[in-house]
């Protein structure tokens, strides 16, 4: 049948851009076209179901609403996977966010402990990269 | 126990990332504070004391406000090292006493000789058989599926016990938080241009570590992490 090879494919797609693409403008406005050309799909459906049916028996499926459930099953898949990228790129700045206030504490907590010699303040950023500030006076 | 030079290992950092070891976590750091002098406990949000262990020991604690996981503590730790004036050579140890410090010091003369840019320790260069038989086999698997693994001939991925020098760990960024960056850095040398060896090394398969052991299962995870990091955005 036609709607199977259709969902194996659009399965598949999504599948391929979740592992493979880098490169995130091109990303984030096929999502955001995808979003709106789906919603209009669904205005349209919920407004003439009849064509929805004639389009689902010419893709091999029995009933329009089928043809629905499948399209939400294919979305879903996507929003999820969106959502995990997402999810990831928050957690890596917040990975960055964390290390940069540990270090800074372990800073002052080593040097009270006498562990680092006093020195000139600079600001550790989540990278690794050191950017100095000012000097300051070592007898505080 | 061999008598090392504590003076010869001042551009010598350990990084141990911590979580819940209190039990074993100050003899461990006292141990290798004996061999290097520059130690840094990176405790990714324990809630055993585990801080406290490290602040009676005269090692560097870095303490994350939330836990972040193993590979997130790796960074901070090697983050930290790399801004101590005179730092030259990087060392990762695990915080339950698995390595042996001589192991350690071993690594870190290879890597001081010029001959290598990274030293690995391998479990499975001659004494496997200490070696729980499961934990070999997935072990070995995680090798051979990895391409930079195979590449550098590599027979043990998994093993937290590394030296890296400065060059190399200026361009290592961690990002993979769980355990997946112990893949992550095979990668990274894989595509890299650096000298990398591997030595052989003991792992004491104690009651303790074992217990904190990773479940095989966290295999899984660690593969869906790595099919899809750096993707999109």
């Amino acid at each position: 049948m036609l709607i199977q090879f259709v969902l194996v494919l659009a399965v598949l797609t999504i599948l391929y851009v979740f592992v493979r693409s880098s490169h995130a403008i091109y990303v984030q406005a096929s999502k955001r076209i995808a979003l709106v050309l789906f919603a209009i799909a669904n205005v349209y459906a919920v407004m003439r179901p009849d064509d929805l049916t004639a389009i689902a028996h010419l893709l091999g499926v029995g009933r329009g609403t089928d043809l629905v459930l499948y399209a939400l099953v294919v979305a879903f898949m996507a929003g999820m996977f969106s959502m995990y990228q997402r999810f990831r790129v928050v957690d890596r700045r917040y990975t960055e966010l964390a290390r940069t206030v540990a270090i800074r504490e372990a800073e002052v907590v080593n040097r009270e402990r006498g562990l680092l010699p006093p020195r000139s303040v600079s600001v550790a950023s989540g990278d690794g990269d050191r950017v100095p500030v000012a000097s300051e006076d070592p007898a505080r | 126990m061999t008598t090392v030079d504590g003076r010869r290992n001042e551009d010598v950092w350990v990084v141990i990332p911590v979580f819940n070891e209190a039990p074993v976590l100050e003899s461990v750091v006292r141990q290798v504070l004996t061999v290097f002098p520059n130690v840094v406990c990176v405790d990714d949000g324990s809630v055993d004391g585990s801080a406290e262990a490290v602040l009676r020991t005269g090692a560097h604690l870095v303490r994350h406000p939330v836990n972040l996981g193993q590979g997130a503590a790796l960074q901070t730790g090697l983050t930290y090292a790399k801004a101590q004036p005179g730092a030259q050579y990087f060392v990762t140890y695990d915080a339950d006493g698995q390595h042996r410090i001589e192991d350690a010091a071993a690594m870190v003369d290879l890597a001081r000789s010029g001959a290598a840019d990274v030293v690995l320790g391998t479990r499975f260069a001659d004494q496997a058989d200490s070696v729980p038989l499961l934990k070999r086999l997935v072990l070995r698997l995680a090798v051979l599926l990895s391409p930079a693994g195979r590449k550098l001939h590599l027979t043990d991925a998994h093993n937290g016990l590394r030296v890296f020098t400065r060059p190399v760990a200026d361009n290592l960024q961690i990002t993979m938080n769980g355990m997946a960056h112990a893949s992550e850095i095979i990668s990274y040398l894989g595509r890299s241009k650096w000298r990398v060896r591997e030595i052989p090394v003991s792992i004491r398969y104690t009651e303790y570590s074992r217990s904190k052991g990773q479940s095989l299962l966290n295999g899984v995870n660690i593969l869906f992490d790595l099919s899809v990091r750096n993707r999109g955005g």
